[in-house]
Order: C-alpha cells, then structure tokens, then sequence
C-alpha cells in the first residue's frame, strides 16, 4: 500500500478545517480543556442530568453550507459534507466555483467513509414519532436518514462526486479500514482520490445505550469509562505517483494496513477484545509497509477508557512494539467511534509537522517529530486494525516506493 | 491475479431455505408475499410483504448464538452454514486468519433496536431487555458469522443499501485478488422492521398487494427479508482442496449517481457506468452476456430508468432479463444477494426464473427481453446482477459458469 494524503479537513470540538484543528493540537492541555465540558448541547439535560461529552460545540451549518437544501439532513450529513468541502479544498481539488481546471474532476473523486451509529439519531427520531404517534406520521423526507449510507451518498450529491461511495461499519475500526477500502479502489482504477475517514454524532439513544452498559465515564472524568466524542474527518488520499504528479502537496503517506479478529473466549461474551488480534494487525500493517517495529517512532493509540479493550491495547503494543511510546488521541476529542481512525490519523500528521505528541500513555517523550506513526484501532468486538503512516519525504526512505 | 470462484451457496428468503427449496419456488414462479405478521401494520395503508415464514434459529444455530444475536445475524449465519456445507468446509475448514467475513446489510439488527426503543418510549429508560443492547451493533453481523467458523480475518459490513449484496461480493471478490484472503464468506442479510415498512409507505413506494416489474399496472415494491450467502474462493483454495467450482466471480463495477439519495438520474448514467465497469477488463463484449437480473423492483421511478440503461449498455444484443423481486420483495441489502445466488443457480441449471404477475408490458419498458409468468430455458454463461440503492449507489456484479471467462487481467501497476 502506498498512499498519498494530499489534503484534510474536520468537523471537531476544535472548529472546522485542518487549520483549526492543527491549532489547537499545538497546545494539547488547552485543546483537552476546550473539547470537554459537562453541559452537552445535544442531549436532553432534563434527561441526562449532568453528563461529559466532546461535541461539536457551537456548531452552525449554515456557516458551511449555506441556508438552504439541507433542512432534511441530519447532524451527522452536515458534519460530514463541511469536512468533505474542507478536505476537497486543502488537496486542491475543488472549491467554491468547483473543480479546479486541469485538475481532478468529478467522476475522478469517490468517498470511503466509517460510521458506527450513524443513522441511530434519525432512526430514534422516527421511531418516536412511530411508537408515541403512528407509524403513517413519520416525516418522508427524514427516512432516508434512517439508512446508514445516506450521509455519505448526501456528501456525494452535495459535492458532485461520481466515483464509487462506499461505506464501511467496522465499529471503532471503520475509518481505518476505510483507508482499505479507499486503496482497494484505486489499485483498480475506480477512482484517483477519496476522501477518506468518517463520521460520528452525540446523540441521546446512544447516550442511553452506552449508560445503560454502565461504560461511561463519571461527568467529573475521573474514572474508568468512555466519553462520547463527535465530528467528522475526512483525508484525501490518492495513489503517491499520482498525487505527485498532478504536484499536489503531501501531508503524510500511508504504507500499510493490517487487520484481524480474535473471537472472545467466553460464548456467551460479546464484547470483548483480544490482544492477538491487535498484534496480528500492527504485524499485517508492518509487513505491508516493510518496516520492523525499530522503526516506529510512536503509537497513536486506540485507548478510549474502557479497563478491558484498554489493557487488551496495552498488552498486544508491548509485545508487538516494545518500548514505542503510545500517545491516546481520544485523550482530546473523546470517543468516535467510527471517526475515531480518521482523527487519529489527523492528529498524527499534526505531530509530523511538529505539534506534541500528547498525552503519553506509554514510553518516554519524543525529542523531535514523528517520522513512522502506527495508528491503531480496537473494535468492541474483537476485531482490530492498523495503519502504518510516514511523513512524506523520499527521506523517510523506508518502503518508499510504489 | 487469481480468478474467484463460488463454492457454496446459503439461502433463508420469503420462498424457501436452502438452495433447492429457492431454487425451485422461484423456477416454478411462486409468490413470497403475504399479510405482514411480524407488526402491527393497521395504522398503515399497506398490509404485505414478503417475510421470511418457517425460520426457527435453534434449527441452525446453537443456544448460546441464539442468545447472544438478533435475528438478521441468526439468519446470516444460518445461510453461511448452509453455503460452507455445499463447499465442503464444514467443522474448522473455515478457521483460521486467512478466512474473512464481509457482508451487507441495510439496517441490520433493525429489530432489536426497535423493540427496545419501543420499550423505552413506551415503559421508560429503565426498560428493555439490557442484554439486549451489546446485539444492536451492525458491526456484529459478520463478527457473529465469523465466530460460527471460527474464521479470524477481515471482519467487515458494507450497508450499502439495497446494492449491500453485490458490494459485499465485489469487495470480497477484491480482497481474495489482492492476496489479502483465501476464502470468504459473502452476501448479506436483512429483516423488514416496522420503520423501514412505513417508510417506504410513506414515500409511496409500497404496492397493496403485489410487485409487478415492468407492467404497465405496477404500483411499487413489496419490502421482503432474508439472507443469501456465498463462499467465494480463490482458484489455488479450489485446486488444493479438489473443491468445485458452482460459477466464477469475473468482477464488478461500481458508480454513483450523486444526483438524489432516493431515485436514480433519469439518464441511467450511473447505472450504464457500473454496468459497463462489471464488463471492463473481462475480454468480453455485450455480446456475451446471456442474461441480466435486474434490479426490476416495481416502482415507476426505476423500471423505465432501467430499461433505458439495459438499451444503451446492450443496444440490439439484448440479454435475458427478469426481476426476481416480483416473487421475493424487495429484500433490501440482501436482495442482491439472494439474487446473486438466483444467477449461479441460473448458470447451473439454466433455467431463468420468471418475473410473475406481468399483465401487459409499460411501453417504457417494452424493449426488454423479459422471461414473463414462467420460467425459461436459456444456455446462460455469463449473467450480469445489477442493484441500486439510496445515495445513488450503483452496483453492478459479474458471474459466470466456470471455465467461460479468460483469465483476469492483471491491474495496472
């Protein structure tokens, strides 16, 4: 796998667009301060009572995509069309007056984008009005939302992209192994860029799912459990040759991807994750890219708060990547679930380009940049991924060619 | 690159289980429909679908992956079974790293979170089965199908809709090409809960009583439920193991109109560019394709669209044609699925289903070659399923009778 990432753009607790987000990555206590706060603006506070979330906060659409032709559209499908226009625009392919001429057009651009729960808010909205009403009153115009893929498909119709939309559900691994997805169709000439990552939403069902499990963390964020995130992040990523080619900048390139599944030991277990699986991974992903485990720099980890998926992460790492730091990107923007890979992604490009590599989990601090990051994520399941990044210079050397 | 081939085939739908049992309901032209028993449908102003009727799970699946999966899942898994026996890779033939499970769906265990919601809206949050809840994970249809087998690769679920099966297949298809697994267990698998009913009630896209693709008198689509699965293989799995080959996987070809997020562009451009990309590389022409099942759901927005795409692609060398949704609904992401197995079956036997309740052609859809009422006999080699879906997918997949096809090409470096 040799991937270039040509471009970037998210919807976060940090604002929208990579330049906000690298802003705020520069200063990652300040960044942990902003993103967490205890007064959701999405969740029923009478409902909830005091509750921990990272959300969008703020969050205008009509600032991205103007006033009208998305009043049907749900939270997630604006978070993901204004990360889409941000990404689109960071890798020089179109803008506000479209495709750039000369380069990249319409049928050229696809989508591989990861959701976990992504249609769970509009499929509680219905079914309320199902239940608590009659069936025959549900709005029309919202059942499409309903359906996983429409957020994405949205992104396609609203950008005018013709090439392939594909998208992924992997749990927690989804927007890691969109970065399969999006190789996949290029190496079979389906498109020559996608957009790449996912997407995620604060919503009340999953709120009262997740509590209900009893895995969340206390408001006060002391404590074992996780603490729902939002956004969405998308990366543009194209076959390297070609990105160089068309002379577009690169951000960072991926070299490998590896991923596996260890079921849980116990029958009647369903959740549950096995470090196995998260070896067999980093060791697929390490292959793929021709790199030793000598050669990382750092680990941007899967570490979300949940005491078994967590030591599970922490056990499989020292023996596949021993004495590699581990930093915990979900340590600034909460849990994405299905985004949560394209934001780790995100925040390792940021700490190539020189933003601290913050909080360590594991291991001593970097003196200078990353150069090979290994991205990892753990599904609930027992199922993992992983994606071996590097910054873009021939330098890096290292499983350079295409 | 290797070639691909199908060797077992798994069926749960509205007609029957198993191969032979949906093989011969839908030769022999029979209806999956009737009044909807699984929900309370008074409130609406439609009362049919196509339910799967005499699934029981403990038939297929043991105690403990009763309890801990919802039905999508059950069934899922039921057809896996069903296919790996056919394969012959039954017992911990399957386990191992180098077996993936990637399926499609479109809302997959719709239905256990619309019981527990219904619980909570009705009775408080309090309410609800809460081991319930760990099953409503889309995630966990192929985590539930792998953990059956033992298998310990790529996990994947692509909802993509109502083209979930062939997206499934295809990437399947991609993955055992580019080395990443030898065997895979494919398809998809759907159950029609009350929300996905009144939503297409409500977008007048639901017929009262019957699907009838390409007839002047349709009235829309019947919802339908099932899960069709296919044991796709790699030709070095098939020649260590002496395994054989049901029909070849030749490729397929993927678009997307991004023109509404339900109705296809009145062009077709889409659907013709993934019709001619599941052609693309095969060293084929329009001119061997004997046969295309098409997406043919009944509603008025896509048979004449469909129509016109099948004109343009295939111009005087029309294949064959029949929409199998007149008998089984509309099975959403697994429709293609559940007609990707209909298509080998065709290859095998060469038999080509019909698409029944046809009483006189739509003018808009009069070029087409339909098999009408009855089924026919026709030496099918090579068959084109096609698919659409919401967000303008368009997904279109290539099968053939073993040993038509040349060798894949290999990609571009």
């Amino acid at each position: 796998m040799r991937l270039a990432i040509t471009g970037g753009g998210s919807v976060s607790p940090f604002g929208v667009g990579r330049a906000a987000f690298e802003e705020a990555l520069a200063t990652p206590d300040v960044a942990a301060a902003r993103a967490f706060r205890t007064t959701s603006e999405v969740l029923d506070a009478e409902r909830v009572g005091a509750s921990r979330t990272a959300e969008v906060w703020g969050w205008d659409p009509s600032a991205h995509l103007g006033k009208k032709g998305h009043r049907s559209y749900d939270r997630l499908t604006k978070f993901l069309i204004a990360a889409a226009k941000h990404a689109l625009a960071d890798a020089g392919i179109k803008d506000e007056d479209g495709f750039r001429e000369g380069r990249l057009g319409a049928s050229d651009v696809g989508i591989c984008s990861a959701t976990a729960y992504g249609s769970l808010d509009a499929i509680t909205e219905l079914n309320r009005v199902a239940e608590l009403e009659a069936p025959r009153f549900i709005n029309p115009s919202r059942f499409p939302n309903t359906v996983i893929n429409a957020a994405a498909g949205y992104v396609s119709i609203w950008e005018g992209l013709t090439a392939p939309n594909t998208t992924i559900v992997d749990g927690n691994c989804g927007a890691l192994d969109a970065v399969l997805a999006a190789d996949t169709h290029l190496v079979n000439g389906r498109g020559k860029a996608f957009l790449v990552g996912g997407g995620e939403v604060v919503s009340d069902a999953l709120h009262l799912g997740l509590s209900r499990l009893d895995v969340l963390a206390p408001p006060e964020g002391e404590g074992p459990g996780l603490t729902m995130g939002e956004g969405a992040c998308y990366l543009v990523m194209e076959r390297e040759a070609a990105a160089r080619s068309r002379g577009a900048t690169l951000l960072g390139r991926v070299l490998g991807y590896g991923n596996a599944f260890e079921p849980p030991l116990e029958a009647s277990r369903i959740v549950d994750a096995r470090p196995d699986a998260i070896v067999r991974a980093v060791e697929m992903a390490l292959a793929e890219a021709s790199l030793d485990a000598g050669d990382v720099d750092v680990v941007a980890g899967a570490r979300g708060g949940l005491a078994r998926l967590d030591a599970a992460e922490a056990e499989a790492l020292r023996e596949v990547l021993p004495g590699v730091p581990v930093a915990a990107p979900k340590a600034l923007q909460g849990e994405t679930f299905g985004a949560a890979g394209a934001f780790a992604i995100a925040q390792a490009l940021a700490w190539m380009k020189g933003a601290p590599v913050a909080p360590l989990v594991a291991g001593e601090p970097l003196k200078t940049p990353p150069r090979v990051v290994v991205v990892t994520a753990v599904g609930f399941y027992g199922n993992a991924s992983a994606v071996v990044l590097a910054v873009p210079e021939e330098a890096a050397g290292r499983g350079a060619q295409e | 690159m290797q070639r691909v081939f199908v060797t077992g085939l798994g069926v749960v739908s509205p007609v029957g289980h198993g191969r032979e049992a949906f093989g011969q309901a839908l030769q022999s032209g029979r209806s999956g429909a009737a009044p909807i028993a699984g929900f309370d449908t008074s409130s609406m102003d439609r009362h049919v679908g196509c339910e799967v009727k005499g699934f029981a799970a403990r038939d297929h699946l043991t105690r403990a992956e009763v309890r801990r999966m919802g039905r999508c899942s059950a069934m899922a898994v039921a057809a896996a079974r069903m296919a790996a026996r056919e394969a012959g890779l039954e017992g911990d033939a399957l386990a191992g790293p180098r077996t993936s499970v990637i399926l499609g769906t479109t809302m997959g265990e719709a239905n256990v979170l619309g019981q527990l919601e219904a619980s909570w809206f009705h009775q408080g949050e309090d309410a609800g089965d809460r081991d319930a809840l760990p099953q409503y994970g889309t995630t966990l249809l192929p985590i539930h199908v792998a953990r059956a087998f033992g298998a310990r690769g790529m996990v994947q679920t692509l909802p993509a809709a109502c083209a979930a099966g062939n997206y499934a297949i295809g990437y399947a298809l991609d993955q055992i090409r580019a080395g990443r697994a030898d065997r895979v267990i494919t398809g998809a698998s759907e159950v029609i809960e009350k929300l996905q009913y009144a939503g297409f009630v409500r977008l007048g896209a639901m017929a009262p009583e019957k699907c009838q693709p390409f007839d002047a008198g349709r009235r829309g689509l019947l919802l339908g439920e099932g899960a069709g699965v296919l044991i796709l293989e790699s030709e070095e799995s098939v020649i260590r193991r002496g395994a054989t080959p049901l029909a070849e996987v030749g490729g397929y070809g993927l678009a997307c109109d991004a023109h509404h997020i339900t109705r296809p562009r009145p062009d077709g451009a889409g659907s013709a560019l993934a019709m001619r990309r599941a052609l693309e590389a095969s060293g084929l022409s329009t001119e061997d394709v004997d046969f295309v099942n098409a997406h043919g759901t009944g509603t008025p927005s896509n048979d004449p669209v469909e129509t016109k795409v099948l004109a343009d692609v295939f111009g005087d060398h029309a294949p064959v044609v029949t929409s199998v949704k007149s008998m089984l609904g509309h099975c959403m992401g697994a429709a293609s699925a559940l007609e990707a197995v209909s298509c080998v079956l065709t290859l095998e036997e060469g038999w080509v289903p019909p698409t029944i309740h046809h009483e006189e052609r739509d003018p808009a859809c009069g070029a087409l070659r339909l098999v009408a009422n009855r089924a026919e006999r026709h030496d099918v080699r090579v068959a084109l399923n096609n698919s659409l879906a919401f967000g303008g997918y368009d997904a279109v997949l290539r099968l053939a009778r073993p040993g038509v096809l040349p060798a894949p090409a290999p990609l571009a470096a």
